[in-house]
């Protein structure tokens, strides 16, 4: 018997479960220092990091996440009986740690986080359950200049981690339901459409607004909706015939966003998206979401959501955002090909030079270049250093202090 | 920037897919070809055809740009994409059907009931709003035989004559729902290709829109 046939059934297959991942050297090095170089891009912009826990109790999270996203959290049982989740999500956190530790300010206060977050994802799904994510909050500004801060540092931190062709697309949570409101629908025409919406079918959209008495203009903004992209211009064209206050002023606001995002100067990787679909339970203001051509799933996404803080006691403005490492990995690796991992030299030595190539380990380790030296002797009776592949440099005794000539045969580009 | 990644799906709705595309000047496939390539370039855009409950799941993540695929595949579906238009064709219905001489063939909701239907997650929906104790039972084709054998009370089950129900001596009850061929699209792509994925459901939309006019005139 062979393959399939020869485990009994029911055996255990001893592995990994669906949808979680081992990283192996170099990849789990690539990843890591991708979140190294996000960490320290918001750290050069002045935010601090910060640690949250990996449990968070069913009540902290129900405080902040809608049922959907809830319903998708691994959970389990305390010691007292109170249900716990493995955290979906990093923003809730930090909140309940501003509310409840930093109230007192000053502010505007700014953190920044990287950690792991689960979802319990269907099996055989294709996706992964176990994803790394790093973050900023930006707590205690409520103007727009702190939106396009977070959307300019989201643009840094990806291009200093070697992120490329980005594309940012700017929307604003109120635009639409304001456009609702504005078409004069009923409360329950209303909610279906924001319905479909949300599930992104805009055949059910249509025909929700179909039956309606909606106002021209409103219902021709929205049924143009995955078309409303594109620049500065699109505002005044999107404004044309509209009649609320409310959708003006979301154009207004992105108008405005528009401009501190010019003066960021990253407007080459803007489009505004009037038709962002986003959690309109959670996001309050304008809100943003990171692609590239590389990858199916935004990279990273943000906005402002100035209601969370006071579901955990205290009334405060609030924008953020958060980077997906793992696609950000993905679609570098698609673009690029597996990147060659850093090189680590061998010191390899024989009879007497154990010491000699001691002694020459130290002094690479010193100028920062990795190596390993040999744990038995080995070779001809000289201290070797190589590196991986056929490239390697012989050092003869009198040579042994030359860390400098081994370097520079070997690790071209450390000096 | 290469060019769009369409998945098209196997089965009832390909040949219509196939005639759509070309009608609406997208693209000239020979649905005969593909007995022999799984994937065909026409320009710079590569067409591959998938089993139609695959669609949604390359959609998804992102292997391909958009795809065409029966809105009763994406009922049963928890793949996020976006559902761009209605393309009218591959009109079917979704409708519980039990045999011609049961109780429930005469208007009796009995309190407990076993449904056969390969569409499960449709059936929960469709139960749960009426307090039935229901046990669905999923099966992967030819439902029609499970009141037959006495697996299952009723069906659920998707008809587009009603031919092959009162084939098998089966008569409606009630509809779920009714569906046609969509277009849907990948998160990332309707953003990073806006123009492409945008041109094909304007031209789409547009012939689709032709013909049922058409057809109603």
């Amino acid at each position: 018997m062979t393959g399939l046939d020869a485990l009994p059934p029911g055996a255990s297959v001893r592995g990994r479960a669906d949808g979680f991942t081992d990283y192996l050297v170099g990849p789990a090095a690539r990843r890591r220092m991708l979140t190294d170089r996000f960490i320290e891009t918001f750290e050069a912009w002045g935010y601090g990091f910060m640690v949250t826990p990996l449990i968070e109790p069913l009540d902290t999270i129900a405080a902040g996440v809608g049922g959907v996203q809830q319903s998708a959290l691994f959970r389990f049982m305390d010691s007292d009986g109170a249900l716990l989740a493995l955290v979906g999500e990093r923003t809730v956190s930090v909140a309940r740690v501003v509310a409840t530790q930093l109230h007192d300010g000053p502010f505007p206060i700014r953190l920044c986080y990287a950690g792991s977050v689960l979802r319990n994802q269907a099996l055989n799904a294709g996706r992964r359950r176990e994803s790394l994510q790093a973050g900023c909050e930006l707590v205690g500004a409520s103007g727009l200049a702190a939106d396009a801060e977070c959307i300019a540092l989201a643009a840094a931190a990806l291009e200093r981690g070697g992120v490329e062709h980005i594309q940012v697309d700017v929307g604003h949570a109120d635009f639409i339901p304001g456009l609702l409101d504005s078409a004069g629908l009923e409360p329950a025409a209303r909610e279906e459409v924001l319905a479909a919406l949300a599930r992104r079918d805009l055949v059910a959209v249509e025909s929700a607004l179909e039956g309606t008495d909606a106002a021209d203009a409103e219902r021709r903004l929205l049924l143009a909706f995955p078309t409303l992209r594109g620049g500065r211009e699109i505002l005044d064209m999107a404004a044309g015939g509209l009649r609320g206050a409310r959708p003006h002023r979301a154009l207004q606001e992105l108008a405005q966003l528009w401009d501190l995002l010019d003066a960021h100067a990253i407007t080459d990787r803007v489009h505004l998206d009037l038709g962002a679909v986003r959690d309109w339970d959670y996001y309050t203001g304008p809100t943003f979401e990171v692609f590239s051509v590389d990858s199916g799933f935004a990279l990273g996404s943000g906005g402002r959501y100035d209601t969370l803080l006071s579901r955990f006691g205290a009334t405060l403005p609030a924008t953020g955002f958060v980077l997906h490492v793992d696609r950000c990995h993905d679609s570098m690796v698609r673009r690029a090909g597996a990147q060659t991992t850093p090189v680590v030299l061998r010191v390899s030595w024989d009879g007497d030079a154990h010491a000699g190539a001691l002694e020459l380990t130290r002094g690479l380790r010193h100028k920062g270049v990795a190596c390993t030296c040999d744990l038995d002797s080995g070779g001809d009776g000289d201290v070797r250093v190589s590196a991986a592949g056929a490239r390697w440099s012989h050092l003869g005794r009198d040579e042994q202090g030359s860390v400098d000539a081994a370097v520079a045969a070997l690790v071209p580009h450390a000096s | 920037m290469r060019g769009l990644r369409v998945a098209l799906p196997g089965g009832t709705l390909f040949d219509s897919a196939c005639g759509l595309l070309d009608a609406a000047g997208i693209a000239r496939l020979d649905p005969g070809r593909f007995d022999r390539e799984l994937s065909i370039s026409h320009g710079d855009d590569v067409f591959v055809k998938v089993r139609p409950t695959d669609v949604p799941v390359y959609v998804e993540m992102g292997g391909c740009d958009c795809g065409i695929v029966g809105k009763d595949v994406l009922w049963e579906s928890s793949r996020e994409c976006y559902e761009l238009a209605d393309l009218g064709f591959g009109r079917c219905r979704l409708v519980l059907a039990a045999p011609r001489d049961s109780a429930l063939a005469s208007g009796v909701w009995p309190q407990s009931l076993r449904v056969a239907t390969k569409y499960p997650v449709s059936a929960r929906r469709f139960f749960a709003a009426r307090s039935l104790n229901v046990v669905v039972i999923r099966l992967h084709g030819s439902v029609e035989l499970a009141p037959l054998t006495g697996l299952a009370d009723c069906v659920l089950d998707i008809t587009a004559t009603g031919r092959t129900l009162a084939a098998n001596n089966l008569v409606e009850i009630a509809e779920a729902g009714t569906s046609t061929a969509r277009l849907i699209a990948n998160h990332a792509a309707l953003k990073t290709r806006n123009d492409q994925v945008g041109a094909i459901a304007v031209a789409l939309r547009r012939m689709a829109a032709a013909r049922t006019t058409v057809g109603a005139a």
